[in-house]
């Protein structure tokens, strides 16, 4: 008998072990009497380290742990799962796109009571990307207006001109395929929901609104199908090369100078110079097309903010770190050291007097282009709760629409379909714009 | 129960005659362990995931950002992945690519395997290892090896064919794709199968073939007439893993999919699982499905068993 019991033991420490290990997350720490406290962090990009470093040097008592948890797609699969197994950290970076889903998914706290010093910092556009409803969700961290990284030396040596309209930018695709047959203007990459999102916003297309209780999606709405049919018309006819980005593929042709621009945001200099850091100095910054000749309406692409959860016991310390890191001197010094754009508005004036990135050395007015690109974007884009769902039935769409040779108009309807298909299962109140 | 278990149960119960009804403690100690880590990291996991797929996200609470909470919803998952062309389309996929893998895996293993039985094959020791070598390759990595060869401007081949006029071999579209994703199986498969193979053919006894040789048949007939027949039950057992890695593939088309626009997010079964757990959010409804696909590998194999038994083991 005694035997029996001591294997049972046995089996049951292991178990427990087991369990214990699997239950020990990332949860935060602090002594009851008042010692310093442990703050866990999920971010990525090379911002972070520089940030949570100047953070920790200036706050003995309430320590960060930085982890990178992958970028904005895994990092919020993870924060989603973590919630629910409460045991996410305390704060954590979310893309603006993604921001509601982790509100409805219960991930992001609600901390109005803390943010309200930190909403004077950021232009009406910005903040408007962390509040819902009159509560605040995140503080800011960086924005992605929508710009046109392009190769100023083979513009040069191809005779072409800046586009500053979309109907510009169609004609320079011509003449860049006339003069040279192995070289496109740019890439149109089916999978690329952000860039498309935000070149129908910056058309004027809203594709979640909310009125009261009640969702309206418009995701194939007249902007939108507009864009679609625009992009269309320069695949169809062969001007621009419709392709993933950032393949061995695709990086090899901008190595070989055949990409020769990528309208995107602020942010693509940067990807640019990590694919080729050897062309640093042919790469330049513009504003992106427009579609009506004299208007400046720019669209975000990308961009965070950073959240408290739902699972921290130290809110209001998590909430002060969220603030101070993506407000304070320190913190933006840090952002613009690492090439990231800072959301806030002392963030962006730092950069004025920053020299122009890596990337670009030969672009004086680097900073203020970008300021001037920042200073124009659309007052308010609204994203809905699942834009998750959008994105991967977007790239999905699109991708069979190059593949198949089929009309980008009615992929747009296939995503617009699976959207509010998805919401009604949910169980939000929803219909179709 | 072992031998051992039951001799060591005997003189116990013959001292111990005066209290019936004790049993062996020992046999139950060394089972544990297993038992442990079966129940801990198999049925308890098989038991979530068959709880989870009765369950669903659902918003509770009012307004347009109401929490979505876990719910009991019935069957509805099961229905849903039943009916999801996303999910079916999925398995005709793997048809198209199973038709290809499957049969090409084995027949090279066996051919390789028989070749290197052969008493005239000279290099045996090098070109076992060089053919093996394929499969400790992690699958992941020969993806975006091939991935690499297949795409048009970094591939090599394309170099061959431009220069001779022929354009580039579109390897990542239209139905060059399921060839050019099979042969990624197929390259790390062969040696793995081709071992199983030849270790079976190693435990021919000799005087078969060399019964065989003194009746005047050539190598070729002693592969097909004897061989072959001999070591049916590795192949059958091989076929079973290539049928079961067939209904798993997932690596190979996930790496190449940011490469092309012809592979989407759910080309195959375990991909559209995973999209649907870790891109939708909708965990409980890839519980479902997956609960599909183990049943339908279990009964798949058990009737792939029931068919190839009676010719392979005899009749057992």
């Amino acid at each position: 008998m005694r035997r029996r019991t001591f294997a049972a033991a046995t089996a049951a420490a292991g178990l427990a072990l087991t369990l214990n290990a699997c239950s020990k997350g990332d949860s935060s720490s602090s002594s009851e009497d008042g010692g310093p406290v442990t703050l866990t962090y999920w971010g990525w990009g090379t911002a972070q380290d520089g940030m949570v470093a100047a953070w920790n040097e200036a706050h003995p008592d309430v320590q960060v742990r930085k982890t990178d948890a992958g970028g904005s797609t895994e990092s919020s699969a993870k924060l989603l799962t973590a919630t629910r197994a409460k045991n996410a950290p305390d704060v954590a970076v979310v893309q603006y796109d993604t921001l509601p889903a982790m509100i409805v998914g219960g991930v992001a706290a609600d901390i109005s009571s803390f943010a309200s010093d930190a909403k004077a910092q950021f232009t009406p556009g910005v903040w408007s990307q962390v509040e819902f409803d009159g509560a605040v969700y995140g503080i800011p961290q960086d924005v992605g207006p929508q710009a046109l990284a392009y190769n100023q030396k083979r513009f040069t040596e191809l005779g072409i001109a800046v586009p500053t309209t979309w109907a510009e930018f169609a004609t320079a695709a011509e003449a860049v395929r006339a003069a040279d047959p192995g070289s496109t203007l740019a890439t149109f990459a089916p999978a690329e929901f952000g860039g498309f999102a935000a070149m129908a916003q910056q058309a004027g297309a809203q594709w979640w609104t909310v009125d009261g209780e009640k969702w309206t999606v418009s995701i194939d709405d007249a902007a939108s199908r507009e864009v679609a049919a625009y992009w269309q018309d320069l695949v169809d006819r062969g001007v621009v090369d419709a392709e993933p980005l950032l393949t061995p593929e695709w990086n090899a042709k901008l190595a070989a100078g055949k990409v020769l621009s990528w309208p995107a945001a602020l942010w693509a200099n940067g990807v640019i110079n990590g694919v080729v850091p050897e062309q640093a100095g042919d790469w330049a910054l513009a504003p992106v097309p427009q579609w009506k000749a004299g208007d400046s309406a720019v669209s975000f692409q990308g961009g965070s903010a950073v959240v408290v959860t739902t699972s921290s016991k130290h809110a209001e310390q998590a909430a002060e770190f969220a603030a101070w890191i993506n407000t304070s001197p320190e913190g933006s010094a840090a952002q613009i050291s690492a090439g990231q754009y800072p959301a806030s508005l002392d963030g962006q004036e730092l950069t004025l007097k920053s020299d122009p990135p890596v990337q670009s050395p030969q672009q004086a007015d680097y900073w203020q282009v970008a300021q001037r690109i920042s200073s124009n974007t659309v007052p308010e884009v609204s994203w809905g709760p699942n834009v998750n769902v959008a994105n991967s039935a977007f790239q999905d769409a699109f991708n069979d629409a190059v593949t198949n040779r089929t009309s980008f108009i009615d992929a747009l309807a296939t995503v617009q379909e699976a959207v509010v298909a998805d919401m009604e299962k949910s169980g939000f109140t929803v219909s179709a714009g | 129960m072992s031998p051992t278990t039951a001799t060591a149960a005997g003189p116990r119960a013959r001292a111990g005659a005066g209290r019936p009804g004790r049993r062996p403690v020992a046999p139950y100690l060394f089972l544990a362990p297993a038992l442990v880590l079966f129940v801990v990291f198999l049925l308890v996991p098989i038991g979530y995931a068959v709880y989870l797929s009765l369950r669903g996200l659902r918003v509770s609470g009012a307004g347009p950002f109401g929490r979505r909470e876990e719910t009991f919803i019935g069957l509805d998952n099961y229905v849903t992945a039943l009916t999801s062309t996303d999910f079916l389309e999925g398995f005709g996929r793997l048809l198209a690519y199973g038709v290809i893998a499957v049969p090409l895996t084995l027949g090279l293993a066996l051919v390789f395997a028989l070749l290197l039985d052969a008493t005239t094959t000279t290099a045996k020791r090098f070109s076992r290892t060089a053919i093996f070598i394929p499969y400790a390759v992690p699958g992941v990595i020969a993806s975006l090896l091939w991935g690499f060869l297949y795409l048009p401007t970094t591939s090599p081949i394309s170099d061959v064919t431009q220069a001779l006029g022929l354009g580039t071999i579109p390897f990542l579209s239209g139905s060059t794709l399921y060839g050019s994703v099979a042969n990624i199986a197929i390259w790390g498969g062969v040696g793995f199968n081709m071992i199983i193979i030849y270790t079976s053919l190693r435990g021919i006894p000799a005087e078969l073939h060399e019964a065989a040789r003194l009746d005047g048949a050539s190598e070729l007939q002693i592969a097909v007439r004897v061989k072959v027949p001999l070591v049916a039950p590795a192949i059958v057992l091989t076929a079973l893993f290539a049928l079961i890695g067939t209904l798993q593939v997932y690596g190979e088309p996930t790496t190449l999919r940011p490469m092309t626009t012809s592979i989407s997010q759910t080309w195959v079964p375990l991909m559209t699982i995973y999209r649907d757990a870790f891109t939708r959010d909708d965990l409980p409804l890839a519980a479902a499905a997956s609960v599909l696909l183990a049943v339908g590998t279990l009964l798949v194999s058990v009737v792939l068993l029931r068919l190839a038994q009676r010719r392979a083991f005899g009749d057992a």
